[in-house]
């Protein structure tokens, strides 16, 4: 019988009680005795240090996975909780604003409708606690902008969505091949979220220099005919990036 | 990935409550954090608040780091599992295990011996292949999901008190072939 504040005389059962330790096999209660005693008996502790080092070489095992974008914001915001949501938006109000203006301007190509502005430190004015989120919207406009603003990576996203909760439209984008071919739908815009449409294998090649991109309002889910049926709110033609 | 040099000096930045380094230490280490608190939790929402727990953990420890003398990464993944650990084991307690008797043999070696053989390498793959193959895969599984004593028993099909046993003498002969 021997509990982990007892066995100090004892090497191999402090060998195997500290890397059961280490291993994660043994109870809440177990863990709880093992590190109080790390903390006490510096032998022991050293021990435990050895089994973590040893044992490491596996956690190649664990790979990498990206966590949520917004997750770093959350975190801040518990460490960080003097400077609130609100007074963060109150502070950026004034720069909202003069976003606003973006809603009178149409949209002469589609590089405009998915905006990355990377904020330059202190543009703002200190790190929100939370994602900042703004829907720009203008009376009776078919359209608006959702501005999210993620402090992590200092990346200011407007994603266009269709207005008005109550009648929701959504946003479809179409390839408009020249000529007398009809446009072709190249799929529904994300409401929310990223910016991005998967394109069907198929239409990859169809998708070069030159091809005119353009955006429909149409009802829920996308055109019911196969072709635009509502008013286009934005269209350009697609040229290779310079940079 | 940023080298252990780049990962010990944003801790110490840390350390000395710089928020900056927070976040490049966080941008550097929390895909890696990230995927030992799925693959221990084995649940997204789980994992997300661990990770948030472990970065304040992070955050507050970072003075302590130094002292460790440890691989970097290693820190930050130790307190990840610990933390991850302790999640699991407050939401499906499992029985004690220190107060039993415990069948293992003393594996204390000849100090002659035990010199001579000293300075091969000491990794531990080397080691583990001197497991049966089962083993190995228990104390390797053990490590890397969090599991307990009796998850490995059921795992393996076998009684718990077997699995208790197979692991203890496992690591004892890892100790052994690890200081040789």
């Amino acid at each position: 019988m021997t509990t982990p504040g007892q066995s100090e005389g004892d090497r191999s059962r402090d060998e195997v009680l500290a890397g059961e330790y280490v291993l994660g096999v043994l109870s809440q209660a177990d863990r709880e005795q093992v590190e109080a005693r790390v903390a006490r008996d510096r032998a022991f502790a050293a021990i435990v240090a050895r089994w973590q080092e040893n044992l490491a070489d596996f956690n190649e095992d664990y790979g990498d996975v990206t966590p949520p974008a917004d997750l770093y914001a959350r975190l801040e915001a518990r460490l960080f909780p003097e400077r609130s949501f609100a007074q963060e938006l109150a502070s950026a109000a004034s720069w909202w604003n003069s976003l606003l203006l973006w809603r009178g301007i149409a949209f002469a190509s589609l590089a405009a409708l998915i905006t990355y502005v990377a904020l330059e430190t202190g543009w703002i004015g200190g790190r929100p606690a939370e994602p900042l989120v703004a829907e720009l919207a203008g009376e009776g406009n078919a359209m608006g902008l959702m501005a999210r603003y993620d402090a992590t990576s200092g990346r200011l996203q407007v994603t266009p969505v269709a207005a008005g909760a109550a009648d929701q439209r959504s946003l479809q984008l179409w390839l408009v091949p020249g000529g007398n071919d009809p446009a072709v739908s190249l799929g529904i815009l994300p409401q929310t979220g990223e910016g991005a449409v998967e394109i069907p294998a198929a239409l990859r090649p169809r998708l070069g220099e030159g091809v005119t991109l353009a955006v429909s309002v149409e009802p829920f889910g996308g055109s019911p005919t196969g072709a635009p049926t509502g008013a286009v709110i934005a269209a350009g033609q697609a040229r290779r990036s310079s940079n | 990935m940023a080298s252990d040099n780049d990962i010990a000096a944003l801790i110490g930045r840390v350390a000395l409550r710089d928020r900056a380094a927070l976040a490049a230490l966080y941008a550097a280490a929390s895909p890696k954090l990230f995927a030992v608190c799925l693959r221990i939790l084995k649940d997204r929402a789980d994992a997300e608040d661990a990770l948030q727990e472990i970065f304040v953990k992070i955050w507050r420890r970072a003075d302590r780091f130094a002292a460790a003398g440890t691989s970097p990464l290693g820190w930050l993944v130790t307190i990840a599992r610990n933390h991850a650990i302790d999640v699991l084991r407050a939401r499906k307690p499992v029985s004690d295990s220190i107060e039993e008797s415990r069948d293992i043999a003393d594996t204390a070696h000849d100090p002659e011996t035990e010199s001579i053989i000293k300075g091969e390498g000491r990794r531990i793959d080397r080691c583990m292949e001197e497991l049966e193959s089962d083993r190995a895969k228990a104390v390797r599984s053990a490590y890397v999901e969090g599991l307990s004593y009796q998850e490995l028993a059921e795992r393996h099909g076998v009684p718990l008190n077997t699995m208790r046993t197979w692991l203890r003498r496992s690591l004892l002969k890892l100790r052994e072939c690890l200081d040789r």
